[in-house]
């Protein structure tokens, strides 16, 4: 536990200093406002770069709140993704290349503690961002479009949420696994954003999938999900976390002897 | 008392073979210097020894308490951390009590002289204040055994003997291996030689030991002019080398000896500007060592 807390001390300071803490959230907080907000002055918009026809209307229907604060998460589903797939890649194989990680691969080390000390600063930073951002996104869309019920916005970010540390999870594995930042980035794009991609495309054929859990937690706006699909889906998206993590720690491990001395 | 025994380490990467049967043993408070060209294979042994390559074969027997420092070439540090955050995290992980963590960590830097920058960003140091910090982290949970790989190869002359001199006032109670290319340093700092070549040992022993085996002793003879150093080797039977105003004579178990040169100077009356016995220069010794194989 002492390890775990010194690691994930220094950990913290890495993402103050390198001032991670700010504009992760920062980023996740615009995608959020910007979404309701261009919604809403949609038409002023259309209307202000011109070239319609005198007298042209163009009637929107107005969408309700829940497709607004849906469509945030489809922003995070690809640039909020890059942003911590770039954030994180780094996280062990950059260490491990540069030789920073030396110093600590020759001390009585707990790779358990190395590794959860980086997944817990990473995850903190995510999911906080994600939380921020969900916020500010409900604000807006209660201020333009009316509100979403507590209960079902409080669901429905915490099934997001589920997602994003499964997210952080396959990045930070992928940085301990693969021989640097760019590998490990290219392996979690793959994993992430490619599978994504297939369970869309295929997906009509199966409703238990850790990769549909961000549709799973849209849907809690509405009716809500399934009732026994989504608990499968968050069942195996869990011990999917666990697995890739406990894999994540044995690589940092195995890996240790590729650092640079 | 032996710190560390080595036995047979061989480490082999894929095909190649970095490091061969390689064995040797550390004793208690002594400093052993491992030599050899790049390539040799320095780095991969410390490697073993710190416990950050597996050796392919062979085993390292460490023994008693207090663990390993390590002191890498070029020692790389996270930029955003004060050297007083790095080395008190480096206490910490190495198991230093929490309670003696802060005073330990500023007595080590204050000892390599960094007491005035402990609380600048690790990023803005130079090489040798690098250098420095590496050596703090490396001994600030005081351990038994210190391994430093080429630690002043890196440093301008004025560093690279402030950091020799740290090292020396270590060694009465710390064990040091240290790898390094610069034969002076060895000297100047060593109870015992490694010799590596392309991954074998291919010499070992005391300082003493070493030279005695190589050193092959003579004595060097300075003339004022190189007519006299000519006649003079043309007066002896002992096949000196002449090399304009110097004449230089292989010293055997036969002779000469230094007493014998002198009464023949003085009996030819020949003008000297000085003798000398000289034996050879660990450089000398590791070209000697290094053209065996």
């Amino acid at each position: 536990m002492t390890q775990f807390r010194v690691l994930f001390q220094k950990e913290w300071r890495e993402n103050v200093r390198n001032y991670k803490i700010l504009w992760i959230p920062l980023v996740f907080i615009l995608f959020a406002i910007l979404e309701p907000v261009t919604q809403y002055f949609l038409p002023q918009l259309l209307d202000s770069l011109g070239n319609l026809p005198d007298g042209a209307v163009i009637e929107f229907p107005e969408p309700s709140p829940g497709e607004i604060l849906a469509n945030i998460i489809g922003q995070y589903q690809f640039i909020g993704l890059l942003v911590l797939i770039l954030a994180y890649m780094g996280a062990v194989a950059g260490e491990r290349r540069s030789g920073t990680a030396t110093l600590l691969y020759v001390r009585p080390l707990s790779y358990g503690a190395y590794y959860m000390s980086k997944w817990v600063a990473a995850n903190l930073i995510a999911v906080g961002s994600v939380l921020f951002g969900l916020l500010a996104g409900y604000y807006y869309t209660a201020l333009f479009f009316g509100q979403v019920e507590i209960g079902s916005f409080l669901q429905f970010a915490g099934t997001y949420c589920l997602w994003i540390i499964l997210v952080v999870t396959v990045i930070l594995t992928a940085s301990a696994w693969m021989p640097n930042g760019g590998l490990a980035a290219a392996v979690s794009f793959v994993l992430l954003l490619f599978m994504q991609l297939v369970d869309g495309l295929l997906g009509a054929y199966w409703t238990v999938s850790p990769f549909k859990v961000p549709s799973y937690a849209a849907q809690w706006l509405w009716a809500g999900p399934e009732t026994g699909a989504y608990w499968w889906s968050v069942a195996i998206t869990v011990f999917l976390i666990v697995a890739i993590a406990a894999f994540g720690i044995w690589m940092s491990k195995k890996n240790a002897a590729k650092v640079k001395v | 008392m032996n710190v560390l025994e080595a036995k047979g380490l061989t480490k082999q990467f894929g095909a190649e073979v970095a490091v061969e049967d390689v064995s040797f043993r550390l004793e208690e408070n002594t400093a052993t210097a491992l030599i050899g060209p790049n390539g040799a294979g320095k780095t991969t042994i410390l490697s073993m020894l710190t416990g950050l390559l597996k050796q392919s074969e062979g085993t390292i027997n460490q023994s008693g308490q207090g663990g390993i420092g390590f002191l890498p070439q070029y020692p790389q540090f996270f930029p955003w951390l004060t050297a007083l955050e790095f080395v008190e995290m480096a206490a910490k992980i190495s198991g230093v009590e929490a309670a003696n963590v802060r005073q330990q960590s500023v007595r080590t830097l204050e000892f390599v002289g960094l007491g005035p920058a402990m609380k600048k960003k690790c990023g803005t140091f130079s090489g040798g204040m690098k250098q420095r910090l590496g050596l703090a982290q490396a001994i600030v949970h005081q351990p038994k055994l210190l391994l430093l790989d080429e630690p002043v190869s890196a440093l301008d002359p004025t560093g690279r003997r402030e950091i020799l001199n740290l090292l020396k006032s270590l060694q009465q109670d710390t064990t040091i291996l240290y790898s390094t290319h610069i034969l002076n340093d060895a000297e100047e700092m060593t109870d015992q030689l490694l010799f590596l070549q392309q991954g074998k040992l291919v010499e070992q022993g005391s300082l003493k030991e070493v030279r005695d085996r190589y050193s092959e002793p003579r004595i060097q003879i300075r003339f004022e002019t190189s007519q006299e150093a000519l006649r003079f080797s043309a007066l002896n039977a002992w096949q000196g080398t002449v090399d304009r105003t110097e004449v230089i004579l292989p010293v055997t178990t036969q002779g000469p000896t230094m007493q014998m040169v002198l009464e023949r100077l003085a009996a030819e009356g020949l003008a000297v500007s000085g003798v000398e016995r000289k034996s050879a220069t660990l450089e000398e010794i590791f070209l000697k060592v290094a053209g065996k194989e």
